[in-house]
């Protein structure tokens, strides 16, 4: 059975997955790609909003998400911190 | 009486040079530790990792004073020749000496104690029972040093067993440095167990040492580096 992903795994996934689509990602792409239901991803959603890991605009009456500076070096300490926790096995 | 100096003469302060460097990577690894624990505050392995290199580096710290107050003494005895005042320096210094290599020893075995629990089960009977035992031998080293080094020697045999195990899973390059790092550490404290038979093998262990430490920190840019590169890809 899959291991169940904790709350940084999903945090992580879902600035992933705006990452890779170059910064800018609709919100039902990202529940998609970060495999979530409506619900637990608006709430995720709100956390990354008010901890400003991303922002919401509006392009041609279509809303985007946006990752910000703090959301990119988020990512790159989870990296880390994942590297750090694999080579010391912890 | 308790043996403090192992030092040749021409090799006294560079081995506090040795402990420094081993005490900045030491550190440095525990403050990163203690910043992913503030990130992912659920996995406490972080923590013991942390808690385990600061009472390591903690115990290189006792080391370095008691062997600098050593050093200090013994040539101001060689300069001045043996007259009451110097004597009595000495004499009143010792306390401080063995308190600063019994808290060396101490603060060496808790800390890979609880880098080897990170890696077996915890049980609390067990911790009390193993705690002890490390003070009694911490104690009893005061007059056969060699039981404090068999000591960490099981010990880091142990943990570099486990960082084996993980270089055979992953097979990462920085799984690999880790564990040449512990092996070249367990191999210095094999030397270190046979140092009253001659000088030279205390500076052969402590080249192994820094030889060990700088393999961890190169395991650790590894780490931070490798963590970079994967964000790239």
């Amino acid at each position: 059975m899959a291991k169940k992903r904790e709350r940084s795994d999903i945090f992580l996934d879902m600035l992933l997955s705006i990452q890779e689509r170059g910064g800018k990602i609709k919100p039902t792409h990202l529940m998609y790609r970060a495999n979530l239901a409506h619900n637990q991803m608006n709430k995720y959603l709100d956390e990354l909003i008010d901890g400003n890991f991303i922002k919401r605009i509006s392009v041609k009456n279509y809303n985007y998400l946006i990752i910000t500076d703090v959301g990119l070096k988020f990512i790159e300490r989870m990296r880390e911190m994942k590297e750090f926790e694999r080579t010391f096995g912890l | 009486m308790i043996e403090l100096v192992y030092s040749p003469n021409w090799f006294y302060g560079k081995d506090i040079e040795i402990d420094i460097v081993s005490i900045f990577v030491l550190f440095l690894i525990a403050i990163f530790s203690i910043k992913y624990f503030r990130m992912d505050k659920k996995n406490k392995n972080y923590l013991y990792l942390a808690f385990s290199f600061l009472l390591i580096g903690l115990s290189f710290l006792f080391k370095i004073t008691t062997n600098f107050t050593i050093y200090y003494n013994v040539l101001q005895t060689t300069r001045v020749g043996f007259i009451t005042y110097t004597y009595n320096a000495v004499k009143s210094s010792d306390i401080i000496f063995i308190i600063g290599f019994l808290l060396y020893r101490i603060f060496t075995l808790l800390g890979l104690y609880i880098l080897y629990l990170i890696y077996s089960k915890k049980d609390k009977g067990n911790i009390i029972i193993i705690v002890f035992l490390l003070l009694v031998s911490t104690y009893f080293s005061r007059s056969a040093y060699y039981i404090f080094h068999v000591t960490s020697l099981l010990f880091l045999i142990f943990i570099t067993l486990q960082y084996y195990r993980n270089y055979h899973k992953t097979k990462q390059s920085a799984n690999k440095w880790l564990l040449l790092s512990f092996l070249l550490i367990t191999v210095s404290h094999a030397f270190f167990c046979f140092i009253r038979m001659h000088s030279l093998l205390y500076v052969i262990a402590e080249f192994i040492q820094l030889a060990g430490y700088a393999a961890l920190l190169i395991t650790f840019i590894k780490v931070l580096k490798d963590g970079k590169k994967k964000g790239k890809k």
